[in-house]
This record gives structure tokens, sequence and C-alpha cells, in this order.
């Protein structure tokens, strides 16, 4: 053993591991409250979760908590409303609107769920439907940018029109950016911050294209 | 005289020493007219409410109206509905399950199942309420599954994001409460295996299940 005496192991060889306790999704039998409580009160739990989340995404600062209650009725709302206003009036009733409609909801989600396995391939610390949960509350800013063009065409059309609604979607898209990053960008590791945040840019761009270049005939 | 007084009510004579039986047919019998009334109504009503209905909207949507959107989102509402519904309520007040998702501090999400323990006395009412839940649950999302190939073979492809939306949203709620059902049980065939042959007996002979040997002992007849 007079070998062993010189060796030394030096300071800077990181030790590293992990420790994870199985959490396995195990049955509980005891009646918790949620259990027992009653259906108003089920409904307004949910009603105000999802107008706090609103709130959150029109003052958006960096807030944990609102991840961690991740619900998907904001995207369905406002999914729903974008993709009724942006509805062509067709002369023809048979096919009102109809492959636009589906169009909206489609790349709506399709998008969201392509930017979510993105996130997670890039190595994201967020869950599925947190990602989900945040772009599409995140299109809040372009539904009310909807709205106020929709507004906007019903007067008389012509470069100045023009002009008032690229300011409005720009600033709408603007803040969509914004208020996703804030809850987007600290998941990710980060050297990969802008590679997890283009596809983001990319998809608020696709809808902000769809709104500014609506008219309605 | 004594033999009416006797005969008057029923519990006088039945003495057997089997107190848990006697109370359990008592039980069964106080319910009289009112054994197979579900204890939930409103909740059983409105758990296959909106998914039938959702359903029924689909198929007939172009008797009431000609316009896609007008039905797209009237089935989208209420297959929303449906899904926080049997999420959760009638889950937690027809079978006493509940699940959903929980997320840790580190961000990870965790998926949680709750069941209300099983109480030995299990009433006709309760049984009825969990059959129409189970039988609901089960066969919306087959309805659905067949419609996307309908769908798709007939090439209405816009129909097609409604239908798998549909699929998503009521498979998801099917595959939570089997979960739920489950109890840590991972093999799914097992289980199915031992759901099924339980389904089969109880429907072949429901009298099997209760103890014998109070047969021809009625007194009283509701």
């Amino acid at each position: 053993f007079a070998g062993l005496s010189d060796i030394s192991i030096s300071q800077d060889i990181p030790v590293e591991g992990e420790i994870t306790i199985p959490m396995t999704s195990h049955i509980r039998e005891f009646d918790s409250s949620t259990l027992n409580e009653s259906v108003q009160n089920t409904i307004m739990r949910d009603l105000k979760a999802v107008g706090k989340k609103f709130m959150h995404v029109l003052y958006p600062r960096k807030s944990n908590t609102l991840l961690r209650d991740w619900d998907l009725w904001g995207p369905l709302i406002l999914c729903v409303t974008l993709a009724l206003m942006l509805q062509r009036s067709s002369v023809d009733s048979e096919k009102d609107g109809g492959p636009q409609f589906a169009e909206v909801f489609v790349i709506v989600w399709f998008g969201a769920v392509t930017i979510t396995l993105n996130s997670k391939l890039l190595g994201g610390n967020i869950s599925f439907f947190q990602s989900l949960c945040v772009l599409g509350y995140c299109i809040l800013p372009l539904t009310v940018a909807m709205l106020v063009c929709r507004l906007v065409l019903l007067a008389e059309q012509g470069p100045i029109n023009f002009m008032v609604r690229l300011f409005v979607v720009i600033v709408m898209f603007t803040w969509s950016i914004v208020a996703s990053t804030a809850f987007l960008a600290d998941s990710q590791p980060p050297n990969r911050k802008a590679l997890a945040i283009y596809p983001v840019f990319l998809f608020y761009f696709v809808i902000s294209w769809m709104i500014l270049t609506f008219t309605p005939q | 005289m004594k033999q009416a007084l006797v005969d008057d009510t029923e519990d006088v004579s039945l003495d057997f020493g089997n107190e848990e039986e006697l109370a359990f047919r008592k039980a069964r019998l106080g319910y009289g007219a009112s054994g197979f009334f579900p204890r939930h109504p409103l909740a059983t009503f409105f758990h296959l409410f909106f998914r039938v209905s959702a359903i029924v909207t689909y198929v007939c949507c172009d008797w009431f109206s000609r316009s896609f959107v007008g039905c797209f989102v009237t089935v989208l509402l209420l297959l929303s509905f449906d899904f926080w519904s049997v999420k959760n309520v009638t889950g937690r007040l027809l079978v006493g399950l509940r699940w959903w998702n929980h997320i840790d501090e580190d961000g990870k999400g965790r998926w949680i199942f709750e069941a209300r323990k099983a109480s030995p006395q299990r009433s006709v009412a309760t049984e009825a309420e969990a059959r129409i839940f189970w039988l609901g649950l089960v066969i919306c999302p087959l309805i659905w599954t067949v419609f996307f190939f309908s769908t798709l073979f007939s090439l209405k492809l816009e129909w097609l994001a409604l239908v798998i939306a549909g699929i998503s949203l009521q498979a998801a709620n099917l595959y939570g409460y089997i979960l739920c059902k489950m109890g840590g049980e991972r093999d799914i065939g097992k289980i199915t295996a031992s759901f099924l042959s339980q389904m089969v007996f109880q429907t072949a002979s429901p009298r099997d299940f209760q103890k014998p040997g109070l047969k021809g002992l009625e007194i009283h007849k509701h």
C-alpha cells in the first residue's frame, strides 16, 4: 500500500449524479376536499383560474405560479373566437368560411404542439401541457388585434386604413412575443434560448399575417 | 293473536345470528320502490346528455342548419362541456374517482389519481349509477372512432379536425378513469380480463352474488 499515499484527488473533478425518487402515480384512498366540494365551487375555481391567467398575459411578468396551474380553456376560447372572426362572408352560403375556420384551428393547435415538441427536444424543462397553455394564452393580444382590425375595416378602405392595422398588429405581435418569452425562456438551457424562441416567433408571425391580410370579402 | 303480531313485523322471527346479512337485506328492502332511483339524478343526466347530444348534433347537423361553422362550434362546445363535467363532477359523484395533473416545484408534471374508499354497503342505486357511468364512458369514444373512419373514407376532411378533437377529449377521460380504477395495477390485460369476467357474471346471474339462505323466508313483499 505504499503507493497509495501518493494519490490525491484534485479539487476540480466534478462529482455529480442524480437522485430520483420514482414517483409512481398511486391511488390515495381518502375523502380529500376536492372529492367532496360542491359543483359550484369547482366551476368558480376554474373560472377564476382562467381569468387570472388572462390578467397575467395582459401584464406579463416572470411568474412561476402561473405555469404550475395550467389549463387549456383559455386557448380553446381564444382559438374559437379568432377562427370565428377570421371568417370571410362569401357569396355562396353553402361553404361559408368552412375551410378557413378549420384552417385556423389546425394552424393554432398544430403549431403549438410543434413548438412544444421542439422545446422538449432541445432539453427544455417544461411539461407538454404547460407549454401548450402558455402559447395558447399568449394569443390573447392577437385576438384583440383581430377585433380592432375588424372594427377598423368597417371604415373606408385605403392606405391609412392599412397603416393603422399594420401598426396595431405589430404592437400586439410584440406583446405576444414578450408575454410568451417571459414564461417560456426560463425553462430552456441558456445556450438554446434563441433556438427555442424562434419557432414561437414564427408561430405568432403566421397568425399576425392571417390577421393582417384579412379582408371581409 | 300472537301469530298475527309476529306476522306484522318481518324481523322478529328471523334469527339466524347473521347481523350483517340482516342489515343488508333490510337496507335493500327499505328502498322499496325507489331502489333503482339514482342518488344523483342530475349528475347522471348530464353525464349522458352532453356526450349524446354532441354525437346527435354531429350526425344531424345537415338537417338543422347548412352552416359548417355553427355545427363545428356547437359540437366543440358540447364536447368541452362534456369533458369538464365528466372529469370534475360526474366521476366524483357517481363513482368517487378523480384524476388531475400536478406540477411540482421543479416543473415536473405528475398525474394524481384519487378514489373514494369503497363502502361495504353498495346499494342497487350506486351500482346502477356506476354502470351508467362506465357504459357512457366507453361507448362514446368508440362511436367517435367510427366517425373518424367514416369521415376519412368519405373525404370530408374539414370535419376531421372536429372528430379528432372529440376522440382525444373522450379518450382522455376514459384513460384517466381507467387508471384511477386500476389502483396501481399496471397490467392492463389482467385488469380488462377481470373486469369483463365480472361484468359477464353479474349480467348472467345477479342473484348469485347474494348470500344464500334467505330464500323462501320473505314475510313481507313490498
